[in-house]
């Protein structure tokens, strides 16, 4: 069992640092590019925190069986297409969270500089100063999300036993052939991690809003 | 330094004119009140004159060059003398020493002398070493307030600035903003009367829909 929550974690470690990388650079992208463009951009990232994981992936799995488009690469029923699914899983909510973030960060350091009379480029340093929280604290909320992916890792990762089986999908699996025991335990395991992560994530995101 | 609004018009939206046609001219020196309803406009004026803003249509005058015609360079250099106060206050992160100290140290200065003078006279020693987070919305408006008196600027613009505060730090804030005004140019909004600020005011100005109009 213990393998299996090692496993679920590290694989979701990797998930988030793309996500969060990822999901990084487009939300200051998204800060750089005309309102309209961004507002459409937002609402387009707000519809896609919704759709279902299994979904996602789908999507993936579409991309990456043995005759799609990326099927050379033999990523199916790897933990690499686990990494990729829960990753893009993940990616809507942190550009979301991090764009709304920024934009009000940055508005508010803009005025602060420019109403003290220093130069503009001075809000750039204090835009570092003020994040680091609430990167934490949407790391967090993006490293819940990916963990609890069940769908998308069950369609691209299958649960093989010592290779994709994840906590999510050891649960579904051991439900199924009546071994309620071990998934009740890995439920809780699970339960304790995303409702520990959450409110350490609240708890951080708490000291940004000063 | 001498601040001139010429014909400065002001949209939001590009529909809606919040300022029309406003004409000023603010001299070196002097306490200038702008009084006015809510939503008549102040604030957007006042970060028109703090070269926050830029107008829709007209020139803002910035002893004797229109600021808004300049290359990046020069108006840093001009900017550097304008100090806004905001009606809501901004407040960073960490503690109350950082905050008030900030404006001081985006200059570069570290001559503290000044600032520890205003903390000590407003009574805020105290909270020096607490964390921003916890403060009350008078102390918020002190902190934003000493953060800007600190710097001496030749031009200081404030939004508002006696909402939520005590009398006697009202009292406090008109001295020293009309001692301030003998030598550099206070420009002050406000929506209420404020008695002991009406018997130091240079000019006294209303702001009725956008449109800005001198007080006898
Ligand atoms: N950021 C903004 N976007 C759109 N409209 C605004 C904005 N700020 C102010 N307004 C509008 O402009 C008008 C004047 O506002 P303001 O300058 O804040 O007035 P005052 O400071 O006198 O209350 C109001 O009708 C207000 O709704
Ligand atoms: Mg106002």
């Amino acid at each position: 069992m213990l393998d299996v929550v090692v496993r679920s974690i590290y694989i979701s470690l990797a998930a988030t640092l793309i996500a969060f990388t990822l999901g990084a650079l487009i939300s200051l992208l998204m800060l750089a590019t005309p309102r309209r463009l961004s507002g459409l951009l937002v609402g387009v990232f707000d519809a896609l925190v919704g759709v279902p994981t299994v979904v996602v992936g789908l999507v993936v799995y579409m991309l990456i069986h043995p005759g799609g488009p990326l099927g050379f690469l033999k990523l199916l029923y790897t933990p690499t297409a686990l990494v990729v699914s829960q990753s893009l899983v993940a990616l809507p909510i942190v550009v979301t969270l991090l764009y709304r973030y920024f934009e009000q960060l940055w508005g508010d350091v803009r005025e602060l500089v420019l109403s003290l009379g220093a130069p503009v480029g001075k809000a750039y340093l204090l835009m570092l100063r003020e994040s680091p929280p609430a990167l934490i604290a949407v790391y967090l909320i993006a490293f819940s999300r990916a963990i609890g992916a069940l769908g998308a890792v069950m369609v691209v990762g299958g649960g093989i036993e010592g290779l994709t089986n994840v906590m999510t999908t050891a649960i579904a699996l051991e439900v199924q052939v009546g071994n309620y025991e071990y998934a009740l335990t890995l439920g809780g395991v699970l339960v304790v991690l995303t409702v520990g992560l959450s409110l350490v994530a609240r708890a951080v995101g708490g000291l940004v809003w000063r | 330094m001498e601040v001139r609004l010429e014909d400065v018009w002001f949209s939001y939206d590009g529909r809606r004119y919040v300022l029309r046609s406003v004409n000023v001219e603010f001299k070196g020196r002097g306490l200038h009140v702008v009084m006015g309803p809510n939503g008549s406009g102040k604030t957007t004026l006042l970060k028109i004159v703090s070269l926050i803003y830029k107008p829709t249509r007209g020139s803002v005058v910035v002893d004797g060059r229109g600021y808004w015609d300049l290359g990046p360079g020069e108006r840093d250099s001009i900017r550097q003398h304008i100090v806004y106060v905001h009606d809501k206050p901004i407040i960073l992160r960490g503690d109350v020493w950082y905050n008030v100290s900030l404006g001081l140290r985006l200059k570069g200065s570290d001559s503290y002398d000044y600032l520890e003078e205003l903390v000590e006279r407003y009574g805020v020693s105290e909270l020096l070493r607490s964390s921003s987070r916890s403060l009350s919305a008078g102390q918020r408006r002190l902190i934003s307030i000493i953060r800007a008196l600190a710097l001496k600027p030749r031009v200081l613009v404030l939004d508002e600035p006696f909402n939520h505060l005590d009398s006697s730090r009202v009292r406090m804030l008109v001295e020293d903003l009309t001692s301030m005004a003998g030598s550099s140019l206070v420009v002050v909004a406000t929506h209420y009367m404020v008695r002991e600020l009406m018997g130091s005011a240079t000019r006294l100005y209303e702001l009725v829909d956008g449109s800005l109009r001198e007080q006898g």
